[in-house]
């Protein structure tokens, strides 16, 4: 398949900070995650390739052709900032209808294109209200309506579901599906395993501005299933707890915090793991207060690769 | 059956442990920020150029007889007496070095924080609205007073240093006082105009253009009206105009106009009132998460 | 590039119209037409005071001139780019397709717009409040228009340096007080060449002049020296040409990054 978005090298400084490093990527239609911690360089890839920063080295090319001041390319691109940022004097049609109007559609056709989108991402009954008085959900979904109003081919999604309810996320979630389903090519950021699961299997990690692995999904399970969890249970039944959790062969070690009634367990085996746990809430009925997990799945996923 | 346990925020009930007033933390990050901003040190040191000079003109005023040559013509200008201090409080310069000083530091303490959403974080604390008030107006405040109160002060004992006496002190025992209450007035005055000001809007750059705005439509006001009317009243339109004839009346001098002194302590004591009354309110409507 | 730079301004005309700092310069360029009738009315009460013609030279030259296009010019001039840097919405306009020279050119002539209703407006009704009476003549009417005309040219030269200073500084406002409150007065006491590195100098001799004051405490007194009115529209044009070129261009080049 032919690359719709093409990386190559791309290097990226603020001053003495590095954004990215050596970045080459080829992205085909479809839907590709890019995944990583707060700070990893997701955000900078994202602007450099939808033509708001300049890279310090490299090219990007979005149809075979460079995007920075391309405004022909722009057409075809659908971008979705981070930033919680809008003309907040406008309401929800209004500032649809303002952004679309710089594509040239007529009146009507803003109108038509404003009116669709925001059936979409069902933000209908309050497009007449000023955005300044939209919850933090709204406010992510006109953002995303703003990125499809023009039916571009390309969609750059950065944290297109952070701030949003579960059922938000899903609604979301299906409608990114549609446009893969569409044949077009949507870039998501996110630094949520689960969420970016539940959207694709082809993944791009990054960490420290550089990409440490790029894949299928289920090669990323199986990093994470290799690396043992620390998972905190605190309960007042945790000696019992963690008796009948020792024989399991996914248990890997067990210590205790009895100042705090909890248990801490480490296991190669997640999924198999919280199964037995449910298990065991139904029958004997264990009283569970609080499920933590220590470390940080996926930066302990990043810390194994670094090391690798 | 396990039970589900709320996350969620509480109210923090728990006895304040800190020392010294509530409101200090706001008014030392206040200030810590202000420095923090780029030109700022740089206006600020700017600034004391009018006290340097004038702690020139006390020592020369000592040794007149040494500066002759210099200072021929100037005799009655080198006088220091109340005229002197009331000069260096009322300068022009002085109000718009706090101006742009406050513009710099001050625009956004209450804008940046409507802006940024973060009002409600401050009531969220043990914090009460007239602490948030006088966290704030603490900014501003030590600001102006360092500009007025402390060379004025540093003045005053300059010319005791100087003279090696305490004649000075005896001719004009009121005269310490009068520094004192004018820079405190101008430290409540300018409180009020900058955070009114600040309040008006959540964009700081429109807070600065109101900030200098309204203090330069209030002096244009004043000439237009007086071209007009032929009247000394119309200083009571201008901010500066006001500064000056109540500094002529706290320092005994004559003042510019031919206006009671107290009638411009009026107009500026109602403008601080409803600047006062306007924050109380605007405050009074943010939502408090308790 | 016509198309890109109506839509630009079709959209931020609206977008400044609906602002709330729209209404707040729209009431206080609407000083001048509450001084105007304050005077008018004290004069209807039989109170004497200067001609209207005079007093209108007075807001013409202080608050129209040295006060009001310099400030909307300031504020509107410098937040073409720092607004959208300030709320973060600048993404929405650089992702769409229209050349960046668009979205400058376009914003500024918004701006210019909105600013210009606020000038005019106020200037037309001080003058007309100030001198309508019988003896009104059409003569009169198109000295206000002439008056409205160079004002707006002002406006529209100061909009421009604003606009550059906003589009090269990150922090134009302080910067762009200093010119507009600062040197823009200050230049006009020093005499021959000096006095025309500024704006004001121009307008000024487009305007009726003051008489320069001459003898012992001249030096205090503003001395125009006036350059030739067709010169002088011809170098406002140019600095608003100038400045306009320099920001689109600066625009188009450079990086804007969030403060993070």
């Amino acid at each position: 398949m032919t690359a719709v978005i093409e990386a190559r090298n791309l290097s990226r400084w603020y001053g003495n900070v590095l954004g990215i490093s050596e970045i080459t990527l080829n992205l085909e239609p479809g839907i590709t995650a890019l995944l990583g911690p707060n700070g990893a360089g997701k955000s900078t890839f994202m602007k450099i390739i939808t033509g708001q920063l300049k890279p310090n080295i490299g090219q990007v090319a979005i149809f075979g052709q460079p995007v920075w001041n391309n405004r022909h390319i722009f057409r075809r691109l659908g971008f979705c900032p981070e930033s919680d940022a809008f003309y907040e004097e406008l309401t929800g049609l209004e500032f649809l209808t303002g952004l679309l109007s710089l594509y040239g559609f007529d009146r009507k056709e803003c109108l038509d294109r404003a009116d669709r989108a925001l059936e979409l991402v069902e933000l209908q009954d309050v497009s007449r209200r000023p955005i300044r008085s939209y919850s933090r959900g709204m406010r992510q979904r006109i953002k995303i309506a703003q990125t499809i109003a023009h039916d571009p081919e390309v969609l750059i999604l950065d944290e297109p579901l952070s701030g949003l309810d579960p059922l938000g996320k899903r609604r979301i979630i299906r409608l990114i599906k549609e446009f893969r389903d569409a044949g077009k090519t949507v870039v998501v950021s996110s630094h949520v395993l689960p969420e970016v699961e539940a959207l694709t299997s082809e993944i791009v990690l990054i960490h420290n501005g550089k990409i440490l692995a790029r894949g299928d999904i289920h090669f990323i399970r199986e990093l994470l299933d290799s690396h043992p969890h620390m998972i905190r249970i605190k309960s007042p039944q945790y000696r019992d707890l963690a008796r009948l959790l020792s024989s399991q062969d996914y248990v890997l070690h067990i210590s205790f915090e009895p100042e705090a009634s909890a248990v801490v367990f480490e296991t190669h085996h997640r999924d198999r793991f919280f199964d037995r746990l449910n298990e065991l809430v139904l029958d004997p009925g264990l009283d569970l207060e609080e499920i933590t997990s220590p470390d940080d799945n996926l930066q302990a996923v990043f810390d194994y690769l670094v090391e690798r | 059956m396990a039970e589900v346990r709320e996350k969620g925020y509480h109210h923090w009930e728990g006895q304040l442990r800190e020392k010294g007033p509530v409101f200090w933390p706001i008014t030392r990050t206040g200030i810590k920020l202000a420095f923090q901003r780029k030109r700022f040190k740089f206006l600020f040191a700017l600034s004391f150029i009018p006290a340097i000079s004038f702690a020139v003109g006390v020592y020369v005023s000592e040794r007149l007889e040494d500066f002759k040559f210099m200072a021929q013509g100037a005799e009655k200008t080198l006088q220091v007496n109340p005229g002197f201090f009331k000069t260096y409080l009322s300068q022009d310069f002085i109000f718009f070095m706090i101006l742009l000083l406050m513009a710099l530091g001050g625009a956004g303490l209450i804008a940046d924080d409507f802006r940024h959403k973060a009002i409600q974080l401050y009531f969220a604390r043990p914090l009460t609205r007239l602490d948030y008030l006088l966290g704030k107006a603490g900014v501003v405040a030590f600001f102006v007073g360092l500009l007025t109160l402390v060379p004025a002060v540093v003045l005053f004992l300059l010319k005791l240093l100087f003279s090696g006496s305490f004649k000075f002190f005896l001719d004009y025992p009121w005269l310490l006082l009068s520094i004192i209450f004018y820079s405190a007035f101008l430290m409540v005055f300018f409180t009020c105009y900058i955070l009114l000001a600040s309040s008006l809007s959540k964009n700081r750059n429109f807070v600065i253009a109101l900030i200098f705005a309204v203090y330069y439509l209030s002096e244009i006001v004043r000439g237009i009206s007086y071209v007009i009317f032929r009247s000394p009243y119309s200083t009571l339109l201008s901010i500066m105009g006001n500064l000056q004839q109540v500094a002529a009346g706290v320092f005994q001098v004559r003042p510019a106009q031919d206006v009671p002194w107290y009638l411009s302590l009026l107009v500026l004591s109602v403008f601080c009132l409803l600047a006062l009354i306007f924050l109380r309110r605007k405050l009074r409507g943010v939502e408090v998460i308790r | 590039m016509r198309e890109e730079i109506v839509r630009v301004f079709s959209l931020y005309f609206f977008l400044g119209k609906k602002s709330g700092r729209a209404r707040t310069f729209f009431l206080l360029s609407s000083a001048a037409v509450l001084m105007a009738l304050i005077i008018r009315t004290y004069r209807l009460a039989g109170h004497l005071t200067e001609d209207g013609q005079v007093i209108f030279q007075n807001f013409l030259m202080v608050f129209f001139l040295q006060f009001l296009i310099v400030l909307l010019g300031l504020f509107y001039g410098s937040s073409i780019v720092a607004e959208e840097l300030d709320s973060r919405t600048l993404p929405y306009l650089t992702s769409r397709p229209v050349r960046r020279t668009a979205i400058i050119i376009g914003k500024y002539l918004a701006y210019l717009s909105l600013t210009s209703i606020m000038l005019v407006l106020a200037v037309l009704l001080s003058y007309l409040i100030l001198n309508l009476d019988p003896d009104f003549r059409l003569k009169d009417l198109m000295t206000v228009l002439r008056y409205s005309a160079i004002l707006w040219l002002g406006l529209a030269a100061y909009l421009a340096f604003f606009s550059f200073l906003g589009t090269w500084l990150k922090k134009p406002i302080l910067v762009g007080l200093a010119f507009g409150f600062g040197w823009e007065s200050v230049i006009q006491y020093f005499p021959g060449t000096t006095q025309k590195l500024s704006v004001a100098h121009f307008l000024k001799s487009l305007l009726p002049q003051y008489a320069s004051s001459s003898g012992k405490l001249g030096f205090l007194f503003i001395r125009l020296e006036p350059t030739r009115p067709l010169v002088a529209v011809l170098i406002l044009a140019g600095i608003v040409a100038v400045f306009l070129s320099l920001a689109c261009l600066i625009f188009t080049y450079k990086e804007y990054l969030f403060e993070d």
